[in-house]
């Protein structure tokens, strides 16, 4: 049963994977990554890993099983382990999941961890949100 | 292929990367959000923001995480060479604002030649510093020429 989120999350869905969903390196969106930062070389910034999160993220925002309020979380912690650059014009797979759901002080923790793949299986990056949902 | 500029045999504990400031402006903020995909309306909708107690528009934390490692790189030169950070977002970052980055090397590791910062970032709003980004740590690998 899907519960209005007032409530705190769910935390039966600890570890529970999501979708994989295809996620391009795509050419005008590197440039204005590149552009918000001033990054004048011809390289992909690091943390244009964020925009692959933001691929998934709106699934599991969305899931009326966790119960996540969105309107009350504020993004806490951001982890990443880059294995390799990203290439421009490739296309990974972006596979979340919930690593951590945890309720401290009245607040929710959620930490989402998403593997992007590359085409040939290995890992490029392992991206980890950590999202407070303040006690309403 | 960008060329890395720092040696790892210049660097000990305490040494201290080069500082990089920016400034935060509404196009910054919304270009971000294209370019990220983050539309929250915390960032791009004054009167949203107002209903959840904030002056105006905040910037992204990861607007914020993507200068310091912006910062890093341009320390670096290539930035294959940075392969892990992990900060906590603490203090909202408004328009208007100067933002500052900074790291400090706190452990080295001559068998793998892996670099381990502290890193952060700080605001200074009429003499008063605030973190957006405090007890950051970032990793970076500086492979033998």
């Amino acid at each position: 049963m899907a519960e209005e989120a007032a409530g705190p999350m769910n935390p039966a869905l600890e570890g529970k994977a999501y979708p994989a969903v295809p996620f391009t390196v795509d050419p005008e969106r590197v440039a204005r990554f590149r552009a918000t930062f001033g990054e004048e070389r011809d390289i992909v910034p690091p943390t244009f890993a964020t925009a692959a999160e933001w691929a998934v993220f709106p699934g599991i925002i969305a899931d009326p099983e966790l119960g996540l309020d969105f309107s009350r979380a504020v993004h806490a912690q951001q982890e990443y382990e880059w294995h390799r650059p990203f290439v421009v014009g490739e296309t990974l797979t972006a596979r979340p999941r919930i690593a951590l759901i945890r309720e401290k002080g009245g607040h929710g923790f959620l930490t989402v961890e998403t593997e992007l793949i590359g085409a040939d299986g290995a890992i490029v990056v392992v991206a980890r949100a950590t999202l407070i949902e303040r006690g309403a | 292929m960008p060329e890395l500029r720092v040696r790892f045999e210049d660097l000990s504990v305490g040494y201290g990367i080069p500082k990089l400031a920016r400034s935060v402006t509404r196009e910054d903020v919304e270009r971000y959000a294209d370019a990220s995909g983050d539309r929250n309306p915390l960032h791009l909708d004054d009167g949203f923001a107002r209903s959840v107690g904030f002056p105006g528009v905040i910037a992204h934390g990861m607007f914020t995480m993507g200068h310091l490692a912006h910062c890093l790189t341009d320390w670096l030169g290539d930035p294959s060479a940075l392969s892990r950070m992990d900060v906590q977002l603490r203090a909202p970052v408004f328009l208007g604002d100067v933002i500052v980055a900074d790291g400090r090397v706190k452990a080295l590791d001559p068998k793998t030649r892996t670099v381990v910062l502290d890193v952060w970032v700080t605001v200074d709003r009429d003499g008063t510093v605030e973190y957006p980004i405090r007890r950051g740590e970032a990793e970076v690998r500086l492979s033998a020429e």
